[in-house]
């Protein structure tokens, strides 16, 4: 009797619909979740990294500012002889341009290349004809403004070091130009078979030489560029498309990180749904069982008759998450517009697919061990015993729930194996919160147990929670745990908004001018239509703290600040707007009579340096050395847009010293461009940043990072839902057999049901309270330690997830109710007297 | 992707500006200090760029901190204050010039125009620039060694002729001590410079001094009162 009975497994499957039904979604919302964020992580990736290729318009790319040593040209000429790669070489260098029959001279950017570049991306020239039919020997082809700006036309020519070039075409894109907003000289692309014709390239000349490369195989990438590595004078330099990765990239990597948090997050609420689910499932079997091993069912035949169960359902739902991860791949375009690049193709390939599947099927088969591994345990006295006595956990118990938690933290580090010191504090910080969540439970418990209460129903309600056999603090853990995380993400989102929203208010400054000269202050200050405020800059170094000399090599290693970098310092006699003295009592001191100058420091300065007041300073002000006395330590809010300086110094100290003048104002878009010329044209010397559109970009990006993280959680609710669901399932028996009693006993169909909605809405109460507590202490913590932006507790937001999450409980606790409040005691009763 | 970047860029950039955060540069350079306690150093200040400021090398191997060792050792009781500001121009300097003076110093060695003719600046203004600096020191009877530069070869064979023209005019012109070329011996070697091909490494600084000793040396002997 070791066989699958067919018509025994599909007697289980035809009953207990309702289960059946929590347990297909559990599976298929684990398996949702996984193939979304695959297909999502692997998109942004590809597009990424296609992004990185045409940025770099090669896949391995050596560089040098000396001419590219033999032993290298050999080595990729070896290479390219087998067929391995092609190359072609470029020189990147300043020269001054003339025009071929007159006086007038440019500065020019010379990029001289070789047939094949670029091997990625394209550059794209104004007469829409390819690049490299363009640029033939003898002819050129250079940005607009230089024709503009020495007053040439396409076919006029140039004379450029010792040789004369035609001009045949206007640039307008190039895929690995640098933004480099303070690059000197305009663009002229130049054929390679003209170098030599230049002489600019002799000793004393200063040339980016790089050879670029195209790999034909792929998977040989990293092989390759090791070669060549080999190779290498210690000049030169060889990079990979991947090892050139830009912030973007960094910035997403963390991002996609974050949300792989979410879901495995998810993953773990599904897994627990999905044990909850089959533990009532099979707890209605329990008569079945006991039944069919007393007629002599062997426990193999149980065990592998659920098993198929189990399996089948499982399918299921593992069909249904595919197919909804892969509906999914069609939302996210619609959710992401704006975030990607327009061309990203999202698309899960079946290597993920099947991944995801594998992973998921971990899951479920992990999770439903337990329940399956318990039936082993049930005695067939069941049948002759209402009560079931406690199931007894032995060694396998703990085994397999030792497997399953290593199951995860192995997930967890796993997918965080590049930073595995977060991935351990990602595992410490669940079980942390479990700890901190079973804690609790207990004893809230403890304190609901002793409560005297006189209401019957309240009472019976409360005494519900303790019903034997009732999984109420499993249930209180599991649920509040999982709230705790949800909400502290939406209170962290919340949070991370508002600082957005305060840095940029509406009248926030959009428009920046930098090296006003102060003699052109008051001329200045009349183009403007709005009055304003100025600050000086004057520009220093740091050469010694206490006496101690700044080690460049020690700071420059520093992750935050570093003193060994330029500073941009003020004079001024007040406070700023919003910022308050931390140490130091006033900004100076009024009658200071030491010899060196006072100094007020910026308390994020205590990031790079333990800084306290009276600490000696040693600066070079401008390259004149002065020595400063910290008398002060200034703190302003985090998330400010206002100018803030790290140095401020008394007025009489600098105000003789060599400035230019910074000024930040806010000006309606649609007035910028007109005192942009106005400017321009008055004081040429004077920078305008308009960072109007850099605002609004960022404002649509923070929303969408918003929405992709609303999205994700959005799982992780469902599989809470679904929690609740089978957990009033679970429990089902119970109440079945409590209605009967309490309406036995005389209570009506009313009192009843205020019990029961009561009993659930303690449920939620406990868990939703408690979850919120957690939540808000989390998003406290790391708001303030963290991402250091001021904490709003979202009072309002958090009222509405407690009434939500009540409504929720006791909502779905009712549903699932009602139906043993509509059937009869005696119903109940007789099947008790039959079965006896 | 590329609109991402350049939103990135700028706003990293009016953070800059805003938050005093300029790009991380260079190592501060040292100040002086003074040989024998029983006589106070004489002022030598080390005006001019990056070359002057010693981008990219610790404080202590600077030009000005290995000539003053030198001076130290030979004897002559000079503080050499680094008063040198990282990608300033002719035109930076000329602002600065009264700043520096309060430092009293009696010798100047004046290294500017490198950044100029990076960025193809008219080397006429260039000569404009320098000259009225000269004056400047001059008029408070600051002994001035001028440090002759180059520019880079590949400007062109007109422009870099017409920028090297610069110094020996000038110090012609207005009659003070002239380096031929600051960088001379170091610039057209590997081995001295770092790896962006424009500063030299602290080997070359070595050579820098042993280059400019004997102009400085000519600077002290006609100092008056000497």
């Amino acid at each position: 009797m070791t066989t699958i009975h067919r018509g025994f497994v599909i007697r289980q499957l035809t009953t207990s619909r309702k289960q059946s039904i929590v347990f297909v979604l559990c599976v298929a919302l684990a398996l949702i979740s996984l193939v979304a964020l695959r297909g999502f992580g692997e998109s942004v990736n590809r597009a990424l990294l296609r992004d990185a290729k045409t940025l770099n318009a090669a896949d391995i790319i050596v560089s040098s500012n000396f001419p590219v040593t033999q032993p290298v040209l050999t080595k990729i000429a070896q290479l390219q002889a087998v067929g391995a790669v092609a190359s072609a070489r470029t020189y990147q260098f300043l020269s001054v341009a003339r025009v071929a029959n007159g006086e007038d001279t440019e500065l020019c950017d010379l990029k001289v290349v070789d047939a094949g570049y670029p091997f990625y991306g394209q550059v794209t020239l104004a007469s829409g004809r390819p690049f490299h039919t363009v640029l033939t020997p003898g002819n050129i082809i250079v940005a607009q403004a230089l024709l503009e700006r020495l007053k040439l036309k396409l076919g006029d020519q140039l004379r450029i070091g010792e040789a004369t070039l035609t001009i045949r075409d206007v640039v307008l894109q190039e895929p690995d130009r640098p933004v480099n907003l303070f690059g000197f000289g305009l663009r002229v692309f130049i054929n390679s078979a003209d170098l030599d014709a230049l002489k600019l390239i002799k000793p004393g000349s200063r040339i980016s030489y790089r050879v670029l490369l195209k790999v034909n195989n792929e998977n040989k990438l990293n092989p390759l560029a090791a070669q060549i590595k080999t190779v290498l004078a210690p000049q030169e330099n060889v990079e990979t498309y991947l090892t050139a990765r830009s912030g973007v990239e960094r910035f997403f990597s963390n991002f996609l990180f974050f949300l792989n948090l979410v879901g495995i997050f998810t993953l773990l609420l599904a897994g627990i749904g999905i044990q909850s689910a089959l533990t009532a499932f099979l707890r209605e079997r329990n008569t079945t069982i006991a039944v069919i091993k007393t007629l002599g069912a062997k426990n193999k035949f149980v065990t592998l008759n659920f098993l198929a169960v189990v399996a089948i359902l499982g399918g299921i739902g593992a069909l249904l998450g595919i197919s909804g991860g892969l509906l999914l791949q069609n939302v996210f375009p619609v959710l992401l517009r704006g975030l990607l690049p327009p061309d990203v193709q999202l698309t899960i390939s079946g290597r993920s697919l099947i991944e995801s599947l594998l992973l998921g099927l971990v899951v479920v088969g992990s999770f439903t061990f337990l329940p399956i591994y318990q039936l082993e345990e049930l005695k067939p006295s069941f049948i002759f015993r209402k009560e079931t006595t406690r199931l007894r956990h032995g060694l396998p118990f703990y085994l397999i729930l030792l497997l399953i938690l290593s199951f995860f933290i192995g997930m967890v580090l796993w997918q965080l194996r590049d930073q595995l010191r977060i991935g351990i504090y990602f595992v410490l910080g669940v079980i942390g919160l479990l700890a901190v969540a079973t804690l609790l439970t207990y004893g809230t418990l403890f304190l609901l147990r002793r409560a005297r209460i006189r209401s019957l129903a309240l009472r019976q309600a409360l005494r519900g929670l303790f019903r034997p056999r009732n999984a109420t603090p499993a249930i209180i853990i599991t649920f509040s745990a999982a709230l705790a995380v949800i909400f502290c993400i939406y209170l962290l989102e919340r949070n991370l908004d508002q600082a957005f929203v305060e840095s940029y208010p509406p009248d926030a400054p959009n428009l920046f001018f930098i090296d006003i000269q102060a003699n052109q202050l008051a001329d200045f200050a009349k183009l403007l239509p709005v009055k304003t405020q100025y600050f000086p800059v004057v520009r220093a170094s740091i050469t010694a703290v206490n006496g101690a000399p700044i080690d460049r090599a020690v700071e420059e290693q520093r992750r935050g600040d570093n003193l060994a970098r330029q500073f941009n310092l003020t004079y001024r006699d007040q406070l700023a707007e919003g910022e308050v003295i931390k140490a130091g009592g006033t900004l100076f001191q009024a009658n200071w009579q030491g010899d060196n100058v006072q100094v007020s420091i910026a308390d994020d300065l205590l990031e790079a340096r333990n800084f306290q007041v009276g600490d000696q300073i040693s600066f070079r002000i401008e390259g004149v050395p002065m020595e400063a006395t910290i008398t002060s330590i200034r703190s302003r809010p985090k998330e400010s847009m206002q100018p803030f300086f790290q140095f401020v110094f008394p007025s009489e100290v600098l105000k003789d010293a060599p400035q230019s003048i910074f000024m930040a104002l806010h000006l309606p878009p649609e007035q910028i461009h007109a005192l942009q010329n106005k400017v321009v044209a008055a004081f040429p010397n004077i920078s305008v940043i308009d960072a109007t559109q850099a605002i609004a970009n960022l404002a649509t990006v923070a929303n969408r990072l918003a929405q992709v993280i609303r999205f994700f959680t959005l799982f992780s609710v469902l599989a809470g839902v679904l929690i609740v669901i089978s957990s009033v399932f679970a429990t089902r028996m119970a109440r079945i057999q409590e209605a009967a009693y309490y309406k036995v006993l005389g209570a009506t169909s009313r009192f009843v049901l205020t019990v029961f909605t009561t009993e659930n809405l303690l449920l939620g109460l406990v868990s939703a309270l408690l979850a919120l507590c957690m939540a808000q202490t989390g998003a406290w913590i790391l708001c303030q330690g963290f991402f250091k932006i001021a904490y709003h507790p979202a009072v309002g937001a958090s009222l509405l997830m407690l009434a939500l999450t009540i409504l929720l409980v006791t909502g779905v606790g009712m549903a699932a109710s009602l139906s043993i409040l509509r059937s009869k005691p005696i119903t109940y009763l007789r099947e008790q007297a039959s079965e006896e | 992707m590329r609109a991402w970047l350049i939103s990135f860029v700028i706003v990293l950039l009016f953070t800059a500006c805003g938050g005093a955060k300029p790009t991380p540069t260079v190592a501060p350079a040292p100040t002086s200090t003074a040989a024998t306690p029983s006589e106070k150093a004489r002022v030598i200040v080390a005006m001019g760029d990056s070359l002057t400021e010693g981008l990219g090398v610790d404080m202590d191997q600077a030009y000005p901190a290995q000539l003053e060792r030198k001076l130290q050792a030979d004897g002559h009781n000079f503080s050499v204050v680094n008063a040198g500001f990282s990608g300033e121009t002719s035109a930076g300097a000329l602002q600065r010039v009264n700043f520096v003076l309060k430092l009293k110093p009696e010798i100047v060695i004046l290294g500017t125009g490198g950044n100029d003719s990076l960025r193809g600046i008219d080397p006429a203004l260039t000569q404009k620039n320098i000259t009225k600096l000269v004056r400047a020191f001059k008029a408070k009877n600051v002994v001035v060694v001028l440090a002759g530069m180059q520019t880079v070869q590949n400007m062109g064979a007109d422009y870099a002729q017409k920028f090297q023209a610069i110094y020996p005019a000038v110090a012609k012109a207005e009659d003070v001590i002239l380096i031929p070329f600051f960088l001379e011996g170091v610039a057209d070697n590997p081995q001295l410079m770092q790896d962006d091909y424009i500063h030299p490494k602290p080997a070359g600084y070595a050579i820098v001094v042993k280059t400019i000793y004997p102009y400085v040396l000519q600077a002290i002997k006609a100092l008056p009162g000497r």
